[in-house]
């Protein structure tokens, strides 16, 4: 695919919220921000939310047709929410791999999966989700949440998801996306815009990451941009369900 | 989404309640990696439950295979959730069960002989004091009532059969059966000396 912010003899630029960067300092950005946010990413998850990120996870269970003896990849996976639900259903002769490119927010799922008493049949690796230390043809189903956007080469991302997938494998990404009414488009830009910087400040004094977390999601493709680079990157039966007006979209997509 | 929202309420509340009972959950582990769904007819609904060794799983949709399917129109799941005798609901005829029954008659019986231990659950509120308290203070209510109730069944049918003689008396009904039942006999045994000796003097052709 031609970028059209590749300039000959310059670095390319990426977005990282509503400003463009040379692509090799985004993971970094990226990581600061989720360095800093870390310890009360559940806190905020919940308050920015209002609860709601738990039945979308739910939803995005119910959709994966995970099944006992599985193998599932659940990237950027952050504090292990969708890992913990993956592990009993997998059950002790399956395996979920928790993988995150940052070193915080792994040791944060590792630590609060552990103390649940979630183990054995889970294992945590750092990866860039752009080039996964897995083997082709591995993983039952993949699942990326609230990490797509953050990827600096999506259509690398996805390519790589489809080939750790074993063929008949389901890809799950959940995201952020575009509201499908003007109205609650409008509600949707005043609250990321002006309450999730402010409930930023206020709780883990820092509201640069959740002005970079509402920039970012307006930043990501919108459902049909996404299922187009789904079926581009070659998977088939890519379908897409709208969540809390579109706010959340969840695409599904089958290894062929 | 509502609908998940208020699954996800009854899980959490109802994994609560099967963890008061000591048995449940190691039998439910039995079933782990199972998947019952439950379609109800009238109004048209539908359930998907996961046991597991952390309880039930409930799910409005699921994309994987299923192993057991139950249709039924909401009064008779209801009168499945309620009724003592859960099998005997499961084999009525408006009952409709595809695909591996025995997931579901295990799953049946493991809700139908929970023991709740409600006691343990109140120690870990008020202490050992104030649950043995309320315990027994509900436990002598609770027989007291009972013993009322029955008391109340056995007057109220004495009058009706005794006093005004609107039924008829439960001996008095025994007897007229009895009588009923030596008539039926004695019908039966003329009815096979009739055709006896009707076989005896038939011509022979």
């Amino acid at each position: 695919m031609n970028d059209p912010r590749k300039n000959e003899g310059s670095e390319p630029t990426t977005h990282f919220g509503f400003q463009d960067v040379p692509e090799s300092q985004k993971a970094q950005k990226v990581a600061e921000v989720f360095h800093s946010v870390a310890a009360k990413y559940d806190l905020m998850n919940d308050l920015l939310s209002g609860g709601m990120h738990r039945l979308w996870k739910r939803f995005t269970i119910e959709l994966s047709g995970v099944r006992t003896g599985n193998r599932v990849l659940d990237i950027a996976g952050g504090t292990g929410d969708l890992t913990k639900q993956f592990s009993r259903l997998v059950g002790p002769t399956g395996e979920v791999v928790l993988a995150d490119i940052n070193a915080s927010m792994l040791r944060v799922g590792r630590d609060r999966l552990l103390d649940r008493g979630v183990a054995g049949n889970v294992k945590f690796v750092q990866a860039d989700a752009e080039k996964l230390p897995f083997p082709d043809n591995h993983f039952d189903c993949v699942t990326i949440a609230f990490g797509l956007r953050n990827v600096t080469h999506k259509d690398d991302a996805i390519r790589s998801m489809l080939r750790v997938l074993k063929p008949g494998g389901r890809l799950l990404v959940l995201e952020f996306s575009k509201p499908s009414s003007n109205l609650l488009s409008k509600v949707y830009d005043t609250y990321s815009f002006n309450f999730m910087p402010l409930m930023g400040k206020l709780i883990t004094n820092d509201a640069d990451s959740y002005r970079y977390l509402a920039e970012s999601i307006r930043m990501h493709p919108d459902q049909d941009t996404l299922k187009a680079m789904m079926v581009e990157a070659g998977f088939e039966r890519v379908t897409y369900h709208n969540m809390t007006g579109g706010i959340v979209a969840l695409h599904r997509g089958i290894k062929p | 989404m509502v609908i998940s929202g208020l699954l996800a309420g009854v899980e959490l509340g109802l994994n609560r309640v099967l963890r008061l009972d000591s048995t449940a959950l190691p039998r439910l582990a039995g079933l782990a990696g199972r998947v019952i769904a439950v379609d109800c007819q009238k109004p048209s609904l539908q359930l998907f439950i996961l046991p597991d060794g952390e309880g039930l799983r409930l799910a409005a949709h699921w994309a994987g295979e299923v192993d057991c399917r139950l249709q039924a129109p909401a009064t008779s799941l209801l009168r499945l959730a309620t009724s003592r005798e859960k099998t005997a609901v499961l084999h009525s005829p408006e009952v409709e069960l595809e695909g591996d029954s025995a997931v579901l008659l295990e799953l049946a019986g493991i809700l139908q002989d929970l023991e709740l231990d409600w006691e343990y659950e109140l120690s870990r509120w008020l202490g050992p004091v104030g649950s043995q308290l309320l315990g027994s203070h509900l436990r002598s209510r609770a027989s007291w009532t009972r013993e009322t109730l029955d008391s109340l069944r056995l007057n109220l049918a004495d009058y009706l059969s005794e006093e005004s003689r609107s039924l008829v008396g439960q001996r008095e009904a025994d007897a007229r059966f009895a009588e009923l039942d030596r008539l039926k006999l004695a019908l039966d045994r003329l009815d096979a000396r009739v055709e006896r000796l009707a076989q005896k003097n038939k011509p022979i052709a």
